[in-house]
């Protein structure tokens, strides 16, 4: 989703207007996933498939995060650690451990999550912006949040995950 | 602007292909015989039929700028294909149709980068006036010597009527049509399509029936001339015309002499083509002997020529998008690995299966050899590429004004596409350079020298231990350290004393970002932005960049890269657990050591002494950070492996075996990490699944 979708399903909450904002239109599908008791979401177009826990191959040289490769019917894709690249602990992988195959544009990248959730509709009611403090390292990869509930989940922006080192 | 028509965008991307397929085919065959100085007729033909081509490609896609460029092109080339003693030496022919292939390629690129449809339509009326000025001036040396040959051949035949009549088995006619029948042009160009078939030669004025409604005006008034050589007999043709629609009468003007038409319609078309030459020959400016030495020498280049042809392989068999290749080559991977799954399989453990074996070895013979198949699919002859630069050696040489010789060798070298398709833009980079600042500007210079005064450009593409080296070099005045030197001080490149820069350090920077060495910029290179871009594109198909130099005597580039899909032999190690692909190629023995050998320097660095020689002990586990039991040498293995003269010891945990394994590049997402300059090439997957890293011995010693 791009950002201008995202402002605009948030200007129209905040508009007043009781028509616009009651407005509640599927803009699109998440899926969701755990790391530790959080909740968060990637948007389904930028999923390829997901996988077992499998034995990586590790590569020199590389940030603690990149786990190293796995093979992934004949092609080659790196691993990211979701938890070591936002800083939280590592815990040791169980049988829930799941690899998230991620591509956008030419760059395929698989990412470790604890366990995988769900798959739902992102409702542009329930979309809210992150907020401004964007100094948390974690906050720098959220695009925008989604309430459901008491649930807050987070969708992660895939371009600054899969982008340059920040 | 001018839009794409609506409803064309799908043909698109088969036109670019097509037309840019044949403008590359046109750009060979002009080199060719440029280089041969003679056309023969098979190539003029070729080149005809690639402007009709192009002329009615461009037309159905509503380009028709481009269109009317081919067909004046066409015109011009229908001259030289009707007389080919006019293009002996008339090289602005050639600069003419190259100037046509470029402006065409400019126009394509526009089109090609405008994604919404809309494109700036180049104006080529400027190049249009030269073709016709050029056609006319062929015209001009067509007929001249044509209508000597004929007043030579039939003297009593009336000169006014000598060009078409010019050859003894040609007749000519005049045709009129019925009186107010309208739309005369048309039924003259039908009528040209009823005999054509009939025919070896033909000719006809006006020429210009099918396009031109104007003509018909003078059809009416003059009548519609036709010159032809009936293949079989003329009294069928005269029928022909006769019967054809509308015609309502017409006249021989000149008909073919009976006595000669026999033996003429049996002769192959060459003699015949010399035939009217000799004749022509007292009238021409050169003498008989001058002729029959021309004529010698265009039967040598003739031979050249199709022993160049013999050994330049065709490329346009078939067009196959990449993507589907890679998605072959994954499936083929896939079974692969299935198929080791399959057969060594838990299952089967313990079990005697006889027949399951062999069904099992067969299968794994048959998938070896889909998978070497699939492979070679891929790879492509760097001749392609190389071609081009041909082309831009001949620019520039005309240009410059500098003799060079351009030798290519090694163009039937194998890269797989995506490498070939990227090292186009450094290659030309690399030739351009050395064109312009290699080969010295003054031939006085090179005589000073003790050099020949003809320069020499070489190209080679070589084939060396699982890499492809292609040497750019030219023996021109080599590249001065000293002007580097004060060069790189005055843009404020240097990072320590001046004194302790090496000479290859010196070279090396002309490679950095913003240096160039020309004073000034000319239309080729010296914007200071060549070398650097050349160096990142070369490394970006993970392959490197050198300089070897000497001043006066000339420079070279030295750029190798990796066969991405190459298969290459590996020995397989372990180290802590991690499966690592040394090359075969660059391992010299391996073997295990004694504590006792090992000796330590200063620094307690470990080396081994092995026949006499000391080489240093390199621990793979140290090197890349990895975790193992193995530490003690006694415990390992060692590998001595050598590049580029240099040898180290690698230490490993433990040799697996010999395996041929196929070289994957590292994913993309890894691209920004250093991987590449720390040993390791890429990677490969194995036949369990795993993946292996692939150890890049020179990276490694460096």
């Amino acid at each position: 989703m791009t950002y201008d979708v995202i402002k605009e399903a948030v200007a129209k909450q905040q508009s007043g207007d009781k028509k616009l904002s009651n407005e509640n239109h599927i803009l699109g599908k998440v899926m969701t996933f755990y790391i530790g008791e959080q909740i968060y979401g990637i948007e389904i177009q930028n999923v390829v498939e997901i996988i077992e826990m499998t034995h990586i191959t590790k590569v020199p040289h590389v940030p603690p995060y990149i786990k190293g490769m796995i093979n992934v019917r004949s092609k080659v894709v790196p691993i990211i650690d979701i938890r070591t690249r936002f800083d939280k602990e590592e815990i040791p992988y169980t049988s829930r451990t799941c690899i998230i195959i991620l591509s956008l544009d030419d760059v395929t990248v698989g990412i470790i999550v604890d366990r995988v959730a769900d798959v739902e509709d992102i409702h542009s009611g329930d979309i809210s912006a992150t907020p401004e403090n964007n100094s948390v390292n974690v906050n720098a990869f959220i695009q925008y949040m989604i309430r459901s509930g008491d649930i807050v989940k987070l969708i992660l922006d895939v371009e600054k995950l899969l982008g340059d080192e920040i | 602007m001018a839009r794409i028509e609506p409803g064309m965008e799908a043909m698109l991307d088969m036109y670019f292909y097509e037309t840019n397929t044949l403008l590359e085919q046109l750009d060979e065959i002009l080199l060719r015989t440029e280089q041969a100085n003679c056309f023969d007729s098979e190539d003029i033909k070729e080149i005809f039929r690639i402007m009709h081509t192009i002329k009615g490609s461009s037309a159905m896609m509503g380009f028709d700028n481009l269109s009317v460029l081919a067909h004046k092109a066409e015109d011009m080339f229908f001259v030289i294909r009707e007389n080919p003693d006019v293009i002996t030496d008339v090289s602005f022919v050639y600069d003419l149709v190259f100037q046509v292939s470029d402006s065409y390629k400019a126009q394509i690129e526009a089109i090609q980068n405008n994604e919404d449809g809309e494109y700036e339509s180049t104006d080529f009326s400027e190049l249009i006036d030269k073709l016709l000025k050029a056609r006319d001036v062929l015209m001009g040396v067509a007929e001249a010597p044509a209508a000597d040959s004929g007043a030579a051949a039939h003297a009593a035949e009336s000169a006014a009527e000598a060009a078409p009549s010019a050859d003894p088995n040609k007749t000519t006619v005049k045709v009129f049509f019925e009186d107010g029948c309208q739309m005369e042009n048309l039924r003259a160009f039908l009528l040209i399509n009823t005999i054509r078939d009939e025919c070896s030669f033909l000719e006809f004025t006006p020429a210009d029936v099918e396009t031109n409604p104007d003509s018909s005006k003078l059809i009416v008034e003059n009548g519609f001339v036709i010159t032809f050589t009936p293949i079989d007999n003329v009294d069928f043709v005269l029928k022909q015309i006769e019967s054809a629609l509308n015609v309502q009468s017409y006249e021989i003007v000149s008909a073919a002499a009976p006595a000669e038409e026999a033996p003429a319609a049996e002769l192959p078309p060459e003699p015949k083509a010399e035939a009217p030459a000799a004749i022509a020959a007292p009238a021409a400016v050169e003498s008989p002997a001058a002729k029959e030495q021309s004529a010698v020498e265009k039967a040598q280049a003739a031979v050249e020529k199709a022993q160049a042809a013999s050994g330049m392989q065709k490329q346009n068999l078939i067009s196959v998008n990449l993507a589907k290749l890679d998605a072959l080559h994954d499936i083929v991977g896939e079974i692969i690995t299935t198929e080791s799954m399959v057969i060594s399989n838990p299952d089967l453990e313990g079990l005697e299966l006889e027949s399951f074996n062999k069904a099992a070895r067969q299968l794994r013979k048959l998938t070896s050899e889909l998978q070497d198949t699939v492979m070679s699919i891929r790879m492509v002859p760097l001749a392609g590429v190389f071609q081009k630069m041909n082309r831009i050696v001949r620019d520039m040489r005309k240009k410059l004004g500098k003799e060079v010789d351009f030798l290519i060798e090694g163009e039937d070298t194998e890269v797989d596409k995506s490498i070939v398709d990227s090292l186009q833009d450094p290659l030309m980079h690399l030739v351009r350079n050395c064109m312009d600042h290699g080969i010295e500007e003054n031939v006085q210079d090179r005589i000073k020298a003790g050099k020949p005064e003809k320069g020499t450009l070489k190209l080679i593409a070589q084939n060396a231990s699982g890499e492809v080296i292609i040497t750019v070099s030219d023996d021109g005045k080599g590249i001065d350290p000293e002007k580097v030197l004060s060069k790189a001080k005055r843009q404020g490149l240097l990072t320590k004393p001046e004194s302790e820069y090496t000479e290859k350090e010196i070279q090396n920077m002309i490679l950095l970002p913003g240096f160039s060495t020309n004073e000034q910029a000319t239309e080729f290179s010296g914007r200071g932005v060549g070398m650097d871009v050349v160096k990142a594109n070369v490394e970006k198909c993970g392959g490197s960049i050198t300089i070897d130099s000497k001043k006066g005597h000339g420079t070279s580039f030295i750029i190798k890269i990796p066969l991405t899909l190459a298969i290459i032999d590996g020995m397989e190690v372990t180290c802590g657990g991690m499966v690592f692909t040394v090359p075969i190629s660059t391992i010299r023995e391996s073997f295990k050591v004694e504590a006792s050998q090992i000796v330590r320097d200063t620094n307690n660095n470990e080396m081994i002494m092995i026949r006499g020689v000391c080489y240093p002990i390199l621990r793979m586990h140290d090197k890349f950070g990895i975790e193992t039991k193995v530490t003690d040498l006694e415990d390992g293995i060692l590998l001595l492996v050598e590049t580029d003269n240099k040898s180290v010891c690698i230490f490993a945990d433990k040799l697996i075996g010999e395996q041929q394994v196929v070289v994957k590049p590292f994913p993309k997402y890894l691209s920004r990490y250093n991987i590449k300059s720390a040993g390791l090439s890429g990677c490969t997957i194995m036949g369990d699944g795993s993946i292996s890293l692939i150890v890049d011995t020179n990276t490694l010693i460096g």
